[in-house]
């Protein structure tokens, strides 16, 4: 009963704080609130009793991404005061639209579906376990994601260095 | 399991095209004259593709259920390496022309055709994500490649942000179907599929994550913008090779996983494939820009494509093979004539620069005029038999009306290719159009063309192999 009446707290803040991000007028509150969302998550985490997700939660996107982040709006302000407006004259239309299509996809998701439970305690050594599964099942995906990586490395190089003429 | 025992041959090729990329990116330092590293990612390349053919020649072997080497992964292999090998080669003097940077274009190239390939061979969602990813930040930074040029940067920007949304929305997908099949991997998802609520859910955003990839309608309205704004080889190579790849991993997971639930996605693709055909053909009609032209006809290409996929079956997955790798040739070979055309820092080739070419530049009018025939499916060309077997697979389904779409789409996109030719050829012009002309362009418009004659002549070759793919997914 408690946990239930913690993990609805921690929803709406999440939720809540995710609805500030994209609502918000300014950028950088917007990022701030961000980072809100991201406690949240790695709160869910916490009563999911995936320590070690939270707590890597914590690290990269509140520590690392959302720095970075704050630090890509600071940077750049000069070149972001709104002289245009992300808004058209469909914004009206696109608005109902999504807002219909959503609502029906939460009344599928939340209302129709049964959701499978597997009844089993987490195992105590989830870190260990996670490890093995990264360099042996899921080496693939974990080294092309490395590859990605380098793509990304080599572009952003690309795209900051000055021309050489 | 550790990472001694991996045993790395299913994805060989991949390997090798990933050491060529960073070795590319290493002695780039060093080389005095970078047209060199063209050279050294064509030979990448070609290993690549022999260890591919080594491969094909094997009994199918799968990297510990995220992907698999068979001969479906490896006719999409050749496609994708050739698509690679056209796309490295067309760039060759371009970079040089418009100095930009050899190395990163050669590596990043190498390292989206890794992520394209990947795609083809995954039999796990997470794999199909990661690579599906990795060809799209590539291909977002090459498409921004030209940084002076502001329609280049419109073009990256637009492909970013609207790739990240349906990878998002790819994703959203992934979760829904683990928790609707309790699987990510291509064979426990085949166990749990069954129809529910939250399947349908999950196949329609994977449908939506897809349907961007392959540009089909009404997820295309970055193509055009893209398509144009972007270095013309890059636009050449994309337009070939990302399709190729979506379909290999859209055609993989629906015809070969989620065959058994197909009542459920195929009026969806069906439907799907009549606008994206009938969009993209109404809509390249009326374009003046040739760039922006062979944009929509690539969507509609897409659609005709989609065609075979809604047959899901055997005749359909044979087909989509075929017709692949048709467009491979037919549209790098196409795009190859238009770079020749382009005008220094102009990045945008029109209607009207092409007048009178028959006249000034008989072979290269001669080369456009048999891609166009090829893209419109008049035979004795690749495009035809592409579209023929397209079509017998839809009529074989039961979905004759689809077939008949496709036919009135192809009659309707003669008009636009075959304008291309008449403009070559019957309109004359006072001052030539003067061309930035280039060995490597002929040679590679000079193997777009004789592929595109030889899949026409001999279809059944081709169309062989394609069934070997084919069998490999459905047994």
């Amino acid at each position: 009963m408690i946990l239930k009446v913690v993990f609805l707290l921690v929803s709406l803040f999440t939720v809540g704080s995710a609805l500030m991000v994209v609502t918000h007028k300014n950028l950088f509150s917007s990022a701030l609130f961000l980072v809100a969302s991201f406690f949240g998550v790695a709160a869910l985490y916490v009563l999911l009793e995936a320590e070690f997700l939270a707590v890597a939660q914590v690290l990269i996107y509140v520590g690392a991404i959302a720095t970075l982040i704050i630090f890509a709006i600071m940077l750049t302000r000069g070149m972001m005061s709104g002289r245009t407006s992300p808004r058209n004259d469909q914004a009206a239309w696109a608005g109902l639209a999504s807002v219909v299509l959503g609502l029906v996809l939460l009344y599928v998701v939340v209302f129709r579906v049964q959701w499978p439970v597997v009844e089993k305690p987490v195992p105590p050594d989830t870190i260990e376990q996670l490890g093995r599964a990264l360099v042996g099942r899921y080496v693939v995906p974990f080294e092309v994601a490395s590859v990605l990586l380098l793509a990304a490395l080599v572009g952003a190089v690309l795209i900051a260095r000055e021309k050489e003429v | 399991m550790t990472l001694n025992d991996v045993v790395l041959t299913p994805i060989l090729p991949e390997a090798i095209l990933l050491l060529t990329a960073i070795l590319i990116l290493l002695i780039d330092t060093f080389l005095g004259d970078k047209r060199w590293l063209t050279w050294i990612g064509l030979a990448g390349v070609v290993l690549a593709g022999v260890s591919a053919y080594r491969l094909a020649l094997s009994e199918p072997v799968s990297f510990q259920g995220m992907a698999v080497s068979d001969h479906y992964t490896a006719f999409f292999r050749m496609v994708i390496l050739t698509a690679t090998a056209l796309g490295l080669l067309v760039a060759l003097n371009w970079l040089d022309a418009h100095g930009e940077q050899q190395g990163e274009y050669n590596a990043l190239l190498l390292l989206a055709a890794i992520g394209m390939m990947l795609m083809a061979a995954a039999t796990h969602l997470l794999t199909v994500f990661v690579a599906l990813e990795l060809l799209s930040l590539s291909l977002y930074i090459l498409a921004g490649f030209e940084r002076e040029r502001a329609t280049s940067a419109e073009a990256a920007l637009k492909y970013l942000l609207l790739g990240a949304f349906s990878s998002a929305i790819f994703l959203y997908g992934m979760a829904l179907m683990y928790a609707a099949t309790g699987a990510l991997d291509f064979a426990g998802i085949q166990q749990g599929a069954t129809m529910s609520p939250l399947f349908l859910v999950a196949v329609g955003l994977l449908i939506v994550g897809f349907g961007f990839k392959v540009a089909a309608v009404p997820f295309h309205m970055w193509t055009p913008d893209v398509y144009q704004g972007a270095p013309t080889p890059i636009t050449a190579f994309m337009s070939v090779g990302a399709k190729a790849a979506g379909f290999a991993a859209f055609v993989r997971l629906f015809v070969g996983v989620l065959g058994v639930e197909k009542v459920t996605w195929v009026p969806v693709l069906a439907a799907l494939a009549v606008l994206t055909m009938t969009v993209g053909n109404l809509a390249a009609l009326r374009q003046v820009s040739l760039k922006r032209m062979l944009a929509y006809s690539s969507i509609a290409h897409a659609g005709y494509v989609l065609v075979g996929l809604s047959a899901a079956n055997s005749t359909g997955v044979a087909a989509v093979l075929f017709y692949l790798f048709a467009y491979a040739f037919m549209n790098i070979g196409a795009f190859a004539v238009v770079i020749a055309l382009e005008r220094q820092g102009e990045g945008d080739v029109t209607l009207s620069q092409v007048r009178g070419l028959a006249h000034t530049h008989p072979l290269l009018a001669g080369a456009m005029a048999i891609f166009m025939f090829s893209l419109t499916g008049i035979p004795p060309f690749a495009g035809f038999f592409g579209k023929l077997y397209l079509f017998q697979a839809a009529v074989q389904a039961n979905l004759t009306w689809l077939a008949l779409v496709g036919v009135l789409n192809s009659a309707l996109s003669a008009y636009y290719y075959l304008n291309v030719t008449v403009q070559m050829y019957m309109a004359k012009e006072e001052t030539p159009p003067r061309l930035h002309w280039r060995p490597v362009l002929g040679l590679v418009a000079a193997i777009g063309v004789l592929f595109v004659i030889a899949i026409g002549i001999f279809p059944q070759v081709w169309l062989g192999l394609a069934k070997l793919g084919m069998l490999a997914l459905l047994g």
